[in-house]
């Protein structure tokens, strides 16, 4: 259950994706995420699917890894279409039990808000997945520098970020440590009421913040003898460096915005009754 | 004086307690590391010697006493970065160490910092991470190294500083065989190599018998100081300290309280064996 968590994993190949600036990466995921929610009908959305696709091939992360970043948002997709199917009377009345109707619309706004959700998901852990967290914060550092004027260190805010990235796979496995060594005393994790299991984890999570508290005093001390002092002065082995790539990239984000926006327009808004007439 | 790399002067530190004090974690101190040398410094348990890798870049300050690296006095803030960058600290776990989620981004993460020039961190990354033997990892994620190649990525980290001098807390304590012996030989190799002081703080009697000198602790003060075949010729005095003696000594001992005449390099195995072989020879 502990190594299911991908969301925030980076996944290190070497593709066009992965070389990006994370700059640009970080920019043009928040446009696409801004497009997917302008989309207004199926072609438009179709379009940003195809887009989707194709960076996730062009990454060459592997479709079951990104699949299986999808399953911690399956229950929020399963309880949003469920809304929609009950609460969406447009169309043709489909089945009609007790006091639900499904109607055709109710069926087609379920699909795509599953669409939205899915590629929203799946280009926002594309960025996880190509960008190192250290290049990833790297980007923000930059990108949010003129914060500094007021008074925000976006410089410690990324450290922290950086710091939180790094020991998630070793609090997981400290987390798995524990769990054995609980269990071979007898504990019992996986059985017993709800309230049974909560009152279980106490002995998981004492031991897991204490140990937690030791390691950041140690990192604190080591982090002191590299000469930190909260970034002023620093510089950055890997600089920012704007490439042909990320011209390309650039480029590329300006059709698709320029794509969806002529769709949006060419199409209209979607509804429900032309679209199931036309598609029957 | 000149030489001399790293002074420790009448030195007493406690910890803060939370209402009685502490009884002091080093007592006392005095010490000197020449440039060039491969110290050891040898104690059980609480006997101090953790704290003397803290104090020995002004990472904590003595409450009496003054450390001094290369003649600055590490109480003196203007001169942190310059002591830092002088004497850097390897310690033991190296999970707690490695900051970055990249290998040669950890190892950068000293230099940039110090806000050396992008061109120089990358020669200096590529070269103390081949000093290491690290250099193929360089893109891995540290989570998924053994705790050996853990540690050596945390060498490199403080190589990359340019250290004259680094003070090792019990680097090996943590490893399994294989990855402690990688660690000494990186150890060894900085020092042969590219002359940094190496000061090896360890309980391990055989890897402290690598060094050209040890310095024993015990209950926060400094109890001998000297070669190892000065250290380990009172082998009794060695065991009632809490310390293990290295095997070869531990006979020599046992042969000399049955009466038995035996002299010469008692604490290598070849050693050892020349000085039996002589007895038996003359018997």
């Amino acid at each position: 259950m502990l190594k299911d968590i991908t969301i925030g994993q980076y996944f290190p190949l070497n593709s066009v994706i992965h070389r990006l600036d994370p700059r640009v990466k970080l920019l043009y995921t928040f446009v696409f995420i801004i497009m997917i929610v302008v989309a207004n009908n199926f072609v438009s959305m179709l379009f940003c699917v195809i887009c989707a696709l194709s960076v996730t091939l062009i990454s060459k992360i592997p479709v079951k890894t990104v699949v299986k970043g999808l399953k911690p948002i399956l229950f929020i997709i399963i309880i949003t279409s469920l809304l929609q199917i009950i609460y969406v009377k447009t169309g043709v009345p489909l089945v009609s039990f007790w006091k639900i109707k499904i109607t055709s619309g109710g069926l087609l706004e379920a699909l795509f808000m599953t669409m939205r959700i899915t590629f929203l998901i799946v280009m926002s852990t594309m960025l996880t997945y190509t960008t190192s967290p250290t290049s990833m914060t790297n980007g923000l550092d930059r990108t949010f520098a003129p914060l500094s004027r007021l008074g925000i260190d976006f410089n410690i805010i990324t450290m922290i970020m950086t710091i939180a990235l790094r020991f998630i796979p070793t609090l997981i496995d400290e987390v798995d440590k524990i769990i054995s060594a609980q269990k071979s005393r007898g504990a019992n994790f996986e059985s017993g009421s709800i309230f049974k299991r909560a009152k279980m984890l106490i002995p998981l999570f004492v031991p897991l913040l204490f140990n937690a508290t030791r390691r950041a005093y140690e990192l604190a001390y080591a982090m002191t003898c590299r000469c930190y002092n909260g970034g002023k002065g620093k510089t950055t082995m890997n600089a920012l460096k704007f490439r042909a790539g990320d011209w390309t990239a650039s480029f590329l984000t300006v059709a698709f915005v320029a794509g969806v926006i002529f769709l949006n327009i060419n199409f209209g808004e979607y509804n429900a009754q032309f679209t199931f007439n036309t598609a029957v | 004086m000149a030489d001399i790399i790293l002074k420790f002067d009448n030195v007493t530190f406690r910890y803060d307690g939370d209402e009685t004090p502490l009884p002091p974690a080093v007592e006392n101190l005095s010490l000197e590391i020449k440039k060039g040398e491969f110290v050891a410094i040898l104690g059980h348990n609480g006997s101090g010697k953790s704290t003397v890798a803290k104090l020995s870049n002004g990472l904590v300050i003595p409450e009496s006493g003054d450390v001094y690296v290369n003649g600055m006095n590490t109480k003196n803030e203007n001169d942190d970065f310059k002591i830092k960058q002088t004497v850097g600290v390897v310690f033991q776990n190296p999970d707690n160490q490695i900051v970055a989620t990249i290998v040669e981004e950890d190892v950068a993460f000293g230099p940039e910092n110090l806000g050396v020039d992008p061109a120089e961190i990358r020669r200096r990354v590529d070269e103390a991470l081949k000093i290491v033997g690290m250099y193929k990892y360089r893109l891995h994620e540290p989570h998924k190294l053994s705790g050996g190649q853990k540690q050596r990525v945390a060498i490199a980290g403080i190589i990359a500083m340019q250290p004259q001098c680094i003070v090792f807390d019990e680097p090996t304590a943590m490893l399994d065989p294989e990855g402690r012996r990688d660690v000494m030989n990186a150890m060894k190799r900085l020092n042969k190599e590219l002359g940094i002081t190496v000061v090896f703080i360890t309980h391990y009697m055989e890897e402290a018998c690598e060094a050209e000198r040890i310095i024993v602790m015990d209950d926060a003060r400094l109890v001998l100081d000297g070669t190892p075949e000065e250290i380990f010729s009172d082998v009794n005095y060695i065991r009632s300290l809490g310390l293990d003696v290295p095997q070869t000594c531990a006979l020599a001992q046992m042969l000399k309280d049955d009466g038995i005449e035996i002299s010469g390099e008692l604490l290598s195995v070849d050693g050892l064996v020349n000085s039996l072989a002589k007895i038996l020879g003359r018997g």
